[in-house]
């Protein structure tokens, strides 16, 4: 069982849902989100704030892609510090969410796009009420066996691309099962732009979340940097939010 | 009686309040041709001119919320002794007022935000806060600053002194990120300003009011940052 925190049971179902999408550079995170938007926008009413590191590419590219009114997707500029936007420092990021939301109101998902960074670099639950890490096949097939707070902890784990996996001499599949291996559990999803099925399961997961959200049941979890410990009674689990209470039997 | 913790965490770039975002203008200017070896005497010329307005902008907004008053008085009584709303509103005006360019006043308002987020979560119930938040959502950061700094209880000659100095810092941090500089010798531009800080800090406490706030700006400083604004290159907001 998940330790139950007081999260969401305070903070209401009022607020959009803030949904983090992490992962290394190129690993389509972009496009992604541009997916999403052409996915659920319809139905939900949504934001976007991009996290360029040096142009605003990531802002432009969502804004061409037609998915959303421009002025439903806000750039925050990191000071070439991704990684710091996203976890040490996310005052730049929620003044962008809390301005889409003053603008837009009321919303009900607004995704965060990080500046493409490292493995490590993960949103803090201060920022990200779930959160997304993309990885790519093109990245090699090895990267989802070595592991990373993202790859290991975050809510969904996307491996994505998986057209170009032959062309790249990488197998999907076995990265996939390698992926769920140090998961623990949690989610992995094949995508790829060129497969409607795949497109179709990230949004419906998604919509899952955004359910859990409103109705309490998510708690935002923090893939941070803890490892993932063993107890006495033969349990793994992470600590959610950072402080190692130790208060779970 | 204060610790003075709360002046070093203000001037304490792990502080959350969105301060990486923000190269105090060095970016533009490096683009526009700025020698690196010229940073220290960049640093001097914002000591004197906008780091001199917001100083004494930053010791005036400390004394309208009772800063100079209650040194260290987290629990300044519920009539919020000392705290006049009225006369911070009328330095926030008057700092408007000496702040041309318009993306350095909006730039000043996100890091203001920062400050007053974190005003609002550590003491959402101190008269000065509220006072600060009358001025709407994104008050310039020296007016944030200034009230943050009396709840805090830093003394008044340290609310200038922390704002040229996090204004000398922004510039020798940005200035690794955007040039092959040595972090010892950025570390040495900070402390060689110090002659000029200390003297500014001077001067800005000499201000008595609104009326002889300085009006000191940088021209091209004002001109590189509506350049910047417009450029889709770049790696701090301004
Ligand atoms: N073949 C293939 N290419 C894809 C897929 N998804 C994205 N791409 C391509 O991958 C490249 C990078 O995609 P982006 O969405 O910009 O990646 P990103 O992670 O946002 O990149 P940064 O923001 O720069 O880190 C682009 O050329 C996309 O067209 C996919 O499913 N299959
Ligand atoms: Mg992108
Ligand atoms: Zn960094
Ligand atoms: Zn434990």
């Amino acid at each position: 069982m998940p330790e139950q925190t007081e999260g969401n049971a305070t903070t209401g179902t009022r607020r959009a849902m803030r949904l983090g999408v992490a992962g290394p550079v190129g690993t389509g995170k972009s496009t992604l989100i541009a997916t999403l938007c052409r996915e659920l926008a319809d139905e939900l009413s949504m934001a976007v704030v991009t996290n360029d590191i040096y142009t605003d590419e990531d802002a432009r590219l969502l804004r061409a892609a037609g998915v959303l009114p421009i002025e439903r997707i806000h750039a925050v500029e990191t000071g070439a510090c991704p990684h710091t936007a996203i976890r040490d420092d996310v005052t730049p990021n929620l003044l962008a969410v809390e301005d889409l939301e003053a603008e837009f109101a009321p919303l009900d998902l607004v995704v965060v796009e990080s500046g493409g960074d490292n493995l490590t670099a993960t949103f803090s639950p201060a920022l990200a009420d779930a959160q997304i890490f993309c990885l790519d096949v093109a990245g090699g097939g090895d990267v989802a066996r070595k592991g990373g707070p993202g790859i290991e902890r975050a809510d969904l784990l996307v491996v994505n691309k998986t057209d170009l996996a032959p062309h790249v001499g990488v197998d999907a599949e076995q990265m996939v099962t390698d992926a769920k291996a140090s998961r623990g559990g949690l989610p992995v999803l094949a995508l790829s732009q060129h497969d409607e099925v795949s497109i179709k399961a990230l949004a419906g997961w998604v919509h899952q979340v955004l359910a859990d959200y409103r109705s309490g049941t998510h708690v935002p979890r923090d893939p941070g940097p803890m490892a993932p410990h063993s107890h006495a009674d033969g349990t793994t689990h992470t600590h959610e939010g950072g402080e190692d209470g130790h208060e779970h039997a | 009686m204060s610790t003075g913790l709360g002046t070093l965490l203000l001037a304490d770039a792990r502080l959350p309040v969105g301060g990486h975002t923000y190269s105090a203008g060095l970016e533009p200017a490096l683009l526009d041709g700025l020698p690196v070896e010229r940073i220290p005497a960049y640093i001097e010329a914002r000591m004197r001119t906008v780091g001199l307005a917001e100083a004494a902008a930053s010791v005036l907004a400390y004394r309208a919320v009772g800063g100079a008053f209650v040194p260290g008085r987290i629990e300044a009584g519920p009539e919020g002794l000392g705290v006049d709303a009225d006369a911070l509103a009328d330095v926030h005006e008057a700092l408007l007022a000496r702040s041309p360019s318009a993306p350095l006043r909006e730039i000043s308002g996100l890091l203001g935000r920062g400050l007053v987020r974190l005003a609002d979560r550590l003491w959402p119930e101190h008269p000065a806060v509220k006072a600060l938040r009358t001025l709407g959502r994104a008050p310039q950061r020296p007016i944030a600053l200034g009230v943050v700094a009396a709840v805090m209880g830093s003394e008044e000659a340290e609310v200038a002194r922390v704002s040229l100095y996090d204004d000398a810092q922004t510039v020798a941090s940005a200035a690794l990120k955007l040039a092959p500089v040595d972090p010892v010798d950025a570390a040495g531009w900070v402390l060689g300003a110090e002659g000029v800080i200390s003297s500014v800090v001077a001067e800005a406490l000499a201000v008595e009011g609104i009326d002889d706030l300085p009006a000191r700006t940088a021209p091209q400083i004002e001109g590189w940052s509506l350049e910047h604004q417009v450029k889709t290159r770049r790696i701090f907001v301004a």
